[in-house]
């Protein structure tokens, strides 16, 4: 337990510029997004004909069927400030899941630290719970930049708490990534292909969960986009159980990495090979 | 093996393959308790990787292993809190300062006070400077963080994987100390190695491996012994040697020798009191030796194999 917290105090203080570096752009977008209501409020009888005017294509990429939700206070934070925020921070989840263990293994620095008295839980989960951890600093720098934003803004007022509830669902869904990202590096022979391949699964699942708002036929395939289940409209009331099923997946995922890591030879460095479950987690070189 | 057990690394028909390469070929051999160990071999004979089992960064793929009475694979946390290990090429992360490093290291081996005592006079023997940031520091220097953070928690065994690669002579000689000092205080160490020379001078034992197999396990000295030794003379003025007056003694032989008769090299197996016997009729100038016999004996057991075996990917 003490070689736990030790990697876990080591991992945060390690990820501080990390979390100022994706908090302070996010609590910015905060702030600037937030005056912009004032302006799309006043602006609503020139704005509302140009919306309906929209094709149900172009307009699922700006909330297809809510898109004039955009006029009422909650509509415009979910539309213009939370609807980018899974995409953001699944990027993020991309790059801090795969890179959690695997840069070091590449690196060859895992090698040197497994071999002090640091059991392999300890290095996991230590580093687990520090991601975790600045994902959540990052979310509440976030948070923060809003509210300041919501108390300048004349025409918002929200109490804090009722801000924070997309956030939640936020989380959740980074968190998904996040696990997805680390379970795909303990099984594909690079950081940058596990980064790559959870970036691709962001992205794509962003573009069909719009277009499934348009596109009917493409409604079945969405409901395997983690994004499907994101609640940018929570300020009105968060759902609990889309939270705690990706939340459950994110924890199966992260059991799938943590059975990888526990079996796995640690590289003195460089790429290694596919270490697949079902092909016994050895296929390829070292 | 109990911890009282004499042997403090025990390892039994260890094999390990990635793939189809099978880095350890079913390799045996025990390390005593306070001895110097070397273990000997090319790059790519699956040095590291006996190592990197001990340690449980990889796990063999048959055969047993026990470290001080422990299986890596079961409880590695106590194998690698009495070890200390230092790898022939250290990686750590280069944006942090050398003391932040070493804090974290101590740490990990539980932060006590002479771990931290121990740490700062051994940084201060390597003239390792604390406060520069990892990227800045040299290949050497970045070793050097390596071996304070192998020998300041006074382990009880020592896993030097080619410690002393990419240092300058004279932190060589430091480590070369710090191996001496810590067997004198009881430490037991293994020193891996394909120097030959450094492993003569500080290990007892030696273990030959080749190819991933264990080739010989002896003393050093008998090894040393099993060799010739080279004797290289300088005669104050022209010498004419006959080579009949050798014929008595079956173990020297006159290599070499110059027009002049100034110089000659002769190699001794055995005795040297032929050689000395017949050189008290000369005017010898100055007399050198060299002991070749480890060197000898691991070129013969590698002669054929040395290039199959280098490079691979697995050291």
């Amino acid at each position: 337990m003490r070689s736990f917290w030790t990697i876990f105090r080591f991992s945060s203080w390690r990820l501080r510029w990390t979390i100022l570096g994706w908090g302070i752009p996010l609590m910015l977008l905060g702030l600037i997004t937030t005056p912009f209501y004032d302006l799309v409020a006043e602006n609503e009888r020139q704005l509302r004909p140009v919306i309906q005017g929209l094709k149900p294509l172009v307009k699922s990429f700006i909330g297809g069927e809510q898109a004039e939700e955009i006029f009422t206070p909650q509509g415009f934070l979910a539309l213009r400030y939370f609807a980018f925020l899974p995409v953001i921070l699944g990027i993020f989840a991309s790059v801090a899941g795969s890179g959690m263990l695997a840069t070091d293994e590449e690196r060859g620095i895992l090698d040197f630290l497994l071999a002090h008295p640091a059991g392999r839980a300890s290095v996991f989960f230590g580093r687990m719970a520090a991601t975790i951890c600045s994902l959540v600093a990052i979310l509440l720098l976030a948070w923060v930049g809003l509210w300041l934003g919501v108390l300048r803004a004349g025409s918002l007022h929200f109490p804090p708490g009722q801000i924070l509830l997309p956030y939640i669902s936020v989380l959740a869904v980074s968190t998904f990534f996040l696990a997805l990202s680390l379970a795909l590096s303990m099984m594909m022979p690079s950081r940058v292909t596990a980064a790559m391949t959870t970036g691709f699964i962001v992205l794509a699942g962003e573009i069909l969960t719009n277009l499934a708002k348009a596109i009917s036929q493409l409604q079945p395939a969405a409901q395997f986009s983690p994004l499907t289940y994101f609640q940018a409209n929570a300020m009105r009331g968060l759902h609990i159980q889309p939270v705690l099923g990706l939340l459950a997946i994110a924890l199966f995922l992260t059991g799938l990495a943590w059975l990888g890591f526990q079996r796995r030879d640690i590289r003195v460095a460089g790429d290694g090979g596919w270490k697949l479950p079902f092909l016994g987690w050895r296929k390829g070189g070292n | 093996m109990s911890e009282d057990s004499p042997s403090i690394i025990r390892v039994k028909n260890l094999t390990k393959s990635y793939g189809g390469f099978e880095a350890l070929r079913g390799i045996d051999f025990e390390v005593q308790r306070g001895e110097v160990f070397g273990f000997l071999g090319p790059n790519g004979a699956g040095k590291t990787t006996a190592i990197r089992c001990m340690l449980d960064l990889i796990r063999p793929s048959s055969g047993s292993l026990l470290v001080a009475g422990h299986d890596p694979q079961r409880d590695p946390v106590a194998v690698r809190a009495l070890c200390g290990y230092l790898p022939g090429e250290l990686r750590l992360d280069e944006n942090i300062t050398v003391s932040n490093a070493l804090s974290f290291f101590r740490q990990l081996r539980g932060g006590t006070t002479a771990c931290h005592r121990r740490a700062d006079v051994l940084s201060e023997r390597l003239e390792l400077d604390t406060t520069s940031k990892i990227k800045n520091l040299s290949k050497g220097n970045k070793q050097k963080i390596g071996i304070v953070s192998a020998f300041m928690h006074e382990p009880e065994l020592l896993l030097l994987d080619e410690p002393t690669s990419g240092l300058d002579p004279l932190v060589q000689k430091t480590v070369m100390e710090l191996v001496a000092e810590v067997q004198q205080e009881g430490a037991t160490v293994f020193f891996s190695s394909h120097v030959l020379s450094e492993v003569q001078a500080v290990a007892g034992r030696v273990a030959i491996i080749r190819g991933g197999r264990i080739v010989e396990v002896s003393e050093t000295s008998e090894l040393s012994a099993r060799g010739t030794v080279e004797v290289r003379v300088c005669f104050d003025g022209p010498v004419v040697f006959e080579k009949d007056q050798l014929a008595a003694f079956p173990g020297v032989k006159l290599i070499t020798s110059d027009l002049a008769g100034r110089f000659m090299e002769f190699s001794v197996r055995g005795s040297m009191d032929g050689l000395v016997k017949c050189l008290a009729a000369y005017p010898v100038a100055t007399l050198e030796t060299r002991q070749c016999g480890l060197e000898e004996v691991f070129h013969a057991h590698y002669g054929k194999e040395q290039e199959k075996a280098t490079n691979s990917p697995f050291q």
